[in-house]
């Protein structure tokens, strides 16, 4: 929208010729001057500048929805509005599954499961929509090389025995998820870029990105001047991209984070600024023995890539081989906990009543009201 | 009257023209007359050596040649005399104090303004206190906070808190919702608008008055819902572009008390190698939603986001956007953590102290904190839903 050329705003033809002699040719230029810089580039009186500036914002402003025909939108297509993760407490708790048309985080230490959370839900995003699928393809952007075909189809056949009972079906599966394998920063950025025809022309209904961060932090050293800010904007930049995409084809984006260790010079970190679900260890059932460093555990990437990403999930080791999965941002569920094992056919739930961390649903009413 | 030429709001050309044609005054001008001025300005050999000079490269010269020849026509002389009439007009009745369109009045009008303005309530009374209230109309409010404490909560909240009907001690309301992170969720909002409409309900049983039943018929999930206005703006220029169109979408829907910009640190904080420009618009955003906030007697809520500051030996949370955007906004909350309490602190407010209070997000949406030995007491005996609350805690 921002790079709407000034002609199809509907400005007149010599208007654009001569803002275009000052290199003013899209919107975002246009919008970006103020008054008296507009009025000498234009040539016209204050009352004509105003009306200029209606009619560029008229051509790039976004389009009024009321909340009400938001939801009549996703009643009519219920199913369209999350792709469910077959844990049944977590879809639960999470109003149906992963969200479509925003971004969900996967956040763990090593080695606990972050890839075949993503294998799973590679496989349940192409199941039909009878079967709590989304009947669609899967991009899956590779860093670390850790994806393994095989044990996709592992999963498909031990998930789903039922529906997966051919090679034909296995073997459709595999052709509809498309790997890439990218190891540069840059290159992941261009990838994303590229992907919007992909989308379309491979009816593709679920971004997978594992991992962002192992890519970030090969190349980003934030102990070195000025490569704070230059992460920040990458990662922003892959952010509004990535947003983008999600919220204009409605699909679900899933990408994975490492953990990285904040330490203090003193006593009063901000650790009070910091969210209790990200600090991973102040959970319960973190592996003891640990010390408590003069620091505390987080999510990597810093904090600005906390607020880009609109769900968290945080996978930890509880006493192997169970492990929790933890629900730490989310605008419709409260912070709640999951123990689950990783067997041949993925994740499987251990215990049926999740933790929630707040009191229970009656208690509240008779108090409330 | 004596206004100088050069300082009206004409075309840059036009002008140019008439100062170098030697009109000094606005009265001049006005006298002159149309006719006059089209013939006085056709240009006089000293003007047309000074523009060949100035414009440098021959095609330019060529141009800008063909339109001086013509010198003004009538027509344009005309449009130019009725911009400098008005222009005096609006001086006169400035100077001479006209109500209705000057800004002037007195303390005492402004203190029986506000205190006849409502608040819009958040369903925390003790945020609403240490508000004075609840949220200001014609103020800018902001929040700040760690990512996932309950902004974006506490603004869905907001938009459906300011269309409670007058009988239950609200604003009758609506609300525009200017969303730039994508992190608007229609069912949250259905999950809060339900509690919402459950409360009121309760009070009316309760109560059993006329126009509380009746304002129940019109205050539905439906309703709340089709008055909230939602806008997803992609980047900044959409954004930029919103603002400016904002004004008349107010005039047209005049119900309008409440406008939200969700995430206005996201559209800015990535892509901007000129710190400059950056600070330029949002001063210039910042000014316009002041504008908004005084003319449609609507509160403007903000959210920020939080950045780390590099320091000498630490690195601290502060809020997004540099220490100038801290000067836009009237009113500053920031929402952070402390073990697993979340805590609200004012930190910035003309009329309030500063003061911390811990605060909940439930399933019904922003709520106080409930103190530990409270009794189920039945429904309080109050028509406002702020003063219930507080009873209870009270007891």
């Amino acid at each position: 929208m921002a790079a709407k050329k000034l002609r199809r705003a509907r400005l007149s033809q010599e208007l654009c010729e001569r803002l275009s002699r000052h290199q003013i040719t899209t919107c975002q230029d246009f919008l970006c001057l103020s008054l008296l810089d507009l009025m000498k580039v234009t040539g016209q009186s204050y009352g004509n500048v105003q009306k200029l500036l209606c009619k560029v914002s008229l051509a790039c402003a976004p389009k009024m929805q009321t909340a009400y025909e938001m939801k009549v939108r996703r009643a009519v297509n219920p199913s369209s509005a999350f792709l469910s993760t077959s844990l049944h407490g977590l879809d639960k708790v999470l109003h149906g599954g992963v969200p479509c048309g925003s971004l969900t985080e996967i956040t763990s230490p090593p080695g606990c499961g972050k890839t075949q959370f993503c294998i799973m839900m590679s496989v349940l995003a192409t199941l039909p929509i009878s079967m709590g699928g989304l009947n669609g393809a899967v991009i899956y952007i590779d860093t670390e090389s850790a994806f393994s075909a095989e044990r996709l189809v592992e999963i498909a056949g031990n998930r789903f025995p039922a529906y997966f009972d051919s090679d034909e079906k296995l073997f459709s599966m595999t052709c509809s998820v498309y790997l890439y394998r990218e190891l540069t920063c840059g290159s992941v950025l261009k990838r994303i870029k590229s992907l919007e025809e992909e989308i379309i022309s491979k009816k593709v209904k679920l971004i997978i990105i594992d991992s962002v961060a192992s890519v970030v932090r090969k190349e980003f050293d934030t102990k070195l001047q000025g490569n704070l800010t230059e992460r920040s904007n990458f990662l922003a930049r892959g952010a509004s991209l990535l947003k983008y995409l999600a919220e204009e084809f409605s699909i679900p984006v899933i990408l994975t984070n490492q953990i990285t260790t904040r330490l203090s010079n003193g006593p009063a970190i901000q650790a009070d600024l910091v969210s209790p679900a990200d600090d991973l260890s102040l959970s319960e059932g973190a592996s003891g023995g640990r010390k408590r460093e003069s620091g505390c555990v987080t999510a990597a990437l810093g904090n600005t890539w906390s607020h880009s990403v609109n769900t968290r999930l945080i996978l930890q080791y509880h006493d192997l081989p169970t492990r929790q999965i933890r629900v730490a941002k989310s605008p419709v569920a409260p912070f709640s906990t999951f123990f689950y094992t990783i067997e041949k056919s993925g994740f499987v739930l251990q215990d049926a009543a999740p933790k929630t961390t707040l009191p229970t649903k009656t208690a509240l009413l008779g108090q409330v009201l | 009257m004596q206004r100088d030429v050069g300082s009206l709001p004409l075309a840059p050309a036009l002008r140019a023209r008439l100062v170098a044609a030697g009109f000094q005054t606005a009265q001049e001008v006005l006298e002159t007359g149309p006719c006059g001025l089209s013939k006085d300005s056709l240009l006089s050999p000293e003007f047309w050596l000074q523009c060949t000079t100035a414009l440098g490269s021959f095609e330019n010269l060529i141009v800008s040649s063909r339109n001086i020849e013509i010198g003004i026509s009538k027509e344009e002389a005309l449009e130019a005399l009725q911009v400098v009439r008005q222009e005096c007009h609006s001086d006169a009745t400035r100077t001479a104090g006209a109500p209705g369109t000057s800004r002037k009045c007195t303390a005492l009008e402004l203190l029986e303004q506000e205190q006849a303005q409502g608040f819009i309530i958040t369903f925390c009374s003790a945020l609403d206190n240490v508000l004075g209230g609840g949220v200001q109309l014609t103020k800018i409010t902001e929040i700040c906070g760690a990512p996932g404490v309950g902004k974006t909560q506490l603004c869905m909240q907001l938009a459906v808190d300011v269309q409670i009907p007058e009988c239950f001690g609200g604003l009758a309301g609506e609300a525009v919702f200017i969303d730039t992170e994508g992190s608007f969720m229609v069912d949250r909002v259905v999950d809060i608008a339900a509690a919402c409409v459950q409360h009121c309900q309760l009070i009316a049983e309760a109560h059993q008055e006329e126009d509380h039943l009746k304002a129940l018929e019109t205050f539905s999930l439906e309703s709340i819902l089709s008055h909230i206005y939602y806008f997803r703006c992609r980047d900044y220029t959409e954004l930029l572009a919103e603002v400016y169109l904002l004004p008349d979408f107010l005039s047209e829907h005049s119900k309008v008390r409440l406008v939200v910009i969700d995430g206005i640190a996201f559209p800015f904080r990535h892509d901007f190698e000129d710190l400059s420009l950056r600070t330029r618009l949002l001063n210039g955003l910042a000014q316009q939603l002041i504008i908004i906030a005084n003319d449609h007697k609507a509160a403007v809520v903000l959210t920020n986001q939080m950045t780390t500051r590099i320091g000498q030996s630490q690195s601290t949370l502060v809020p997004a956007l540099g220490e100038s955007w801290g000067h836009a906004a009237t009113v500053r909350l920031i929402f952070h953590w402390d073990n697993n309490q979340r805590l609200a602190t004012l930190y910035k407010s003309p009329s309030q102290k500063e003061s911390t209070i811990p605060y909940h997000i439930t399933p019904h949406g922003f709520r106080d904190v409930q103190p530990p030995a409270v009794t189920q007491n039945p429904e309080g005996t109050e028509m406002n839903p702020r003063k219930r609350l507080r009873r209870e805690e009270e007891k």
